[in-house]
């Protein structure tokens, strides 16, 4: 129940992901992103390569329909795919990641889980925004659209890592 | 103590790799920046893997290289050495050589082991008496008189390092100017003080110091340092600061000059 679910929830928000990329676009300084927050999201019991896999999908999906740029989105997300278990046992312990427990902001904290998505983002942003820029724009720029860009999707992570992790709220 | 799987990790950071590649590929079939893009960094990468591994093996080449070079040197300096000879004799060589090469023999040598950081420097070359090196022959580089053989075993020599308060080189302002002992300065590792030179003299910092060629152990007009500034002691003479040309950190190679005719000079000043 759990996993379909989680699932279901999953698919939608990847349409979410689809729509802000088609028509949440104001400014090139801009990108708003909800795809680390999902990653992150993703059950502690499915391990690294899986999970890889499910980034893979889901960045290719969200490229082929939405960005237009295909691999952009696949090549940001891998690596958030590739360190979330690290990421998680720093942050939220060992114990917890090797059992593949549910993490929830009330069960563990939100500072503890928004340090993670703030890693996560920033790993995301860097290659995003590496890759898209193509090493033609200008340093300030770069910085300026990371900035802008993690802290608006931060908020937008911070609803979709909630979302994901519901059943703790009951 | 729990034992650690690396496994899991190598297959993940496998799996990892190839689909960033898998993506990277689609990225860069699908944008013509990136494309070239991804291609620059690509090479790049390339270049300095490539380039490494080169330096590697170039440092670890370097010092079979050095030793040809310091032999070719040697072979270059006596067949130099031969043709003024043969040039003097025959009156084509109007003017003295800077070094007089009549007077000197070269030997080229290593340095085995050197010490920097006293306030009494050595150094052992590889050259002793069966490469007919004698006591109290000089060591030179192309930046400097550096030293004076002070032992001689069979196949090693003992040589008092210029960087040692013991020692002092007659040294000269420019080619043709006034010239006093020069020692090390003790502080510095290129540092040096020529001492007693007239105070009437116009000492311009930057002017290089030879060997004077008076001692009769290094040749004349071998280039030692620059001058840094000059200061006057008691109002009679000049101390000036010199940096030397040599850095003594990095001395490998080294060539001692021995003085064929001092023999024969000491024995018309016995008389």
């Amino acid at each position: 129940m759990r996993r379909t679910y989680f699932g279901i929830s999953f698919f939608l928000l990847v349409i979410v992901q689809m729509i802000l990329c088609n028509y949440f676009q104001f400014t090139p300084l801009l990108t708003l992103s909800i795809l680390p927050a999902m990653i992150l999201c993703v059950p502690l019991s499915i391990g690294t390569p899986i999970c890889m896999i499910i980034a893979f999908a889901t960045g290719l999906s969200v490229d082929l329909f939405a960005e237009g740029i295909i691999g952009l989105n696949t090549a940001a997300i891998l690596p958030v795919a590739f360190g979330r278990r690290t990421l998680m046992s720093i942050f939220l312990g060992e114990d917890l990641v090797a059992r593949g427990d549910r993490f929830s902001f009330r069960k563990n904290g939100i500072e503890k889980i928004s340090a993670a998505l703030a890693i996560s983002y920033a790993v995301f942003f860097i290659f995003y925004i590496a890759l898209d820029g193509a090493g033609i724009r200008p340093f300030w720029f770069n910085v300026i659209r990371f900035l802008f860009s993690m802290l608006l999707s931060m908020i937008l992570g911070m609803i979709t890592v909630s979302s994901l992790t519901h059943e703790e709220r009951k | 103590m729990r034992k650690f799987n690396f496994i899991p990790y190598i297959l993940s950071a496998a799996i990892f790799i190839g689909l960033e590649i898998a993506a990277l590929s689609m990225l860069r079939n699908s944008g013509e920046l990136q494309k070239i893009w991804i291609a620059r960094v690509a090479h790049g990468a390339m270049k300095g893997v490539w380039g490494s591994g080169q330096k590697i093996s170039d440092y670890f080449s370097l010092a079979e290289s050095n030793s040809a070079l310091a032999e070719e040197n040697h072979e270059l300096l006596l067949r130099i050495q031969h043709l003024e000879e043969i040039l003097r004799e025959h009156g084509n060589l109007s003017e003295p050589t800077p070094r007089n090469t009549k007077r000197f023999r070269f030997t080229n040598a290593s340095i085995v082991k050197i010490s920097t950081n006293l306030q009494h420097n050595y150094f052992i070359i590889d050259k002793g008496k069966n490469d007919g090196i004698v006591n109290g022959s000089g060591v030179i580089t192309p930046n400097g008189a550096i030293g004076i053989v002070d032992a001689v075993s069979d196949n090693y020599s003992y040589v008092i390092s210029f960087q040692n308060h013991n020692m002092n080189i007659t040294a000269r302002i420019g080619k043709d100017g006034r010239h006093g002992p020069m020692s090390w300065d003790g502080m510095r590792s290129n540092g040096a003080i020529l001492k007693e030179i007239p105070h009437h003299l116009e000492i311009v910092p930057g002017d290089t110091i030879y060997t004077s060629g008076f001692s009769s152990i290094f040749p004349a007009d071998i280039p030692l340092g620059t001058i840094r500034k000059a200061s006057i002691v008691n109002g009679a003479t000049y101390d000036i600061n010199v940096t030397l040309f040599e850095d003594f950190g990095a001395i490998r190679y080294v060539t001692v000059v021995e003085n064929i005719g001092d023999k024969e000079i000491r024995q018309l000043e016995d008389r």
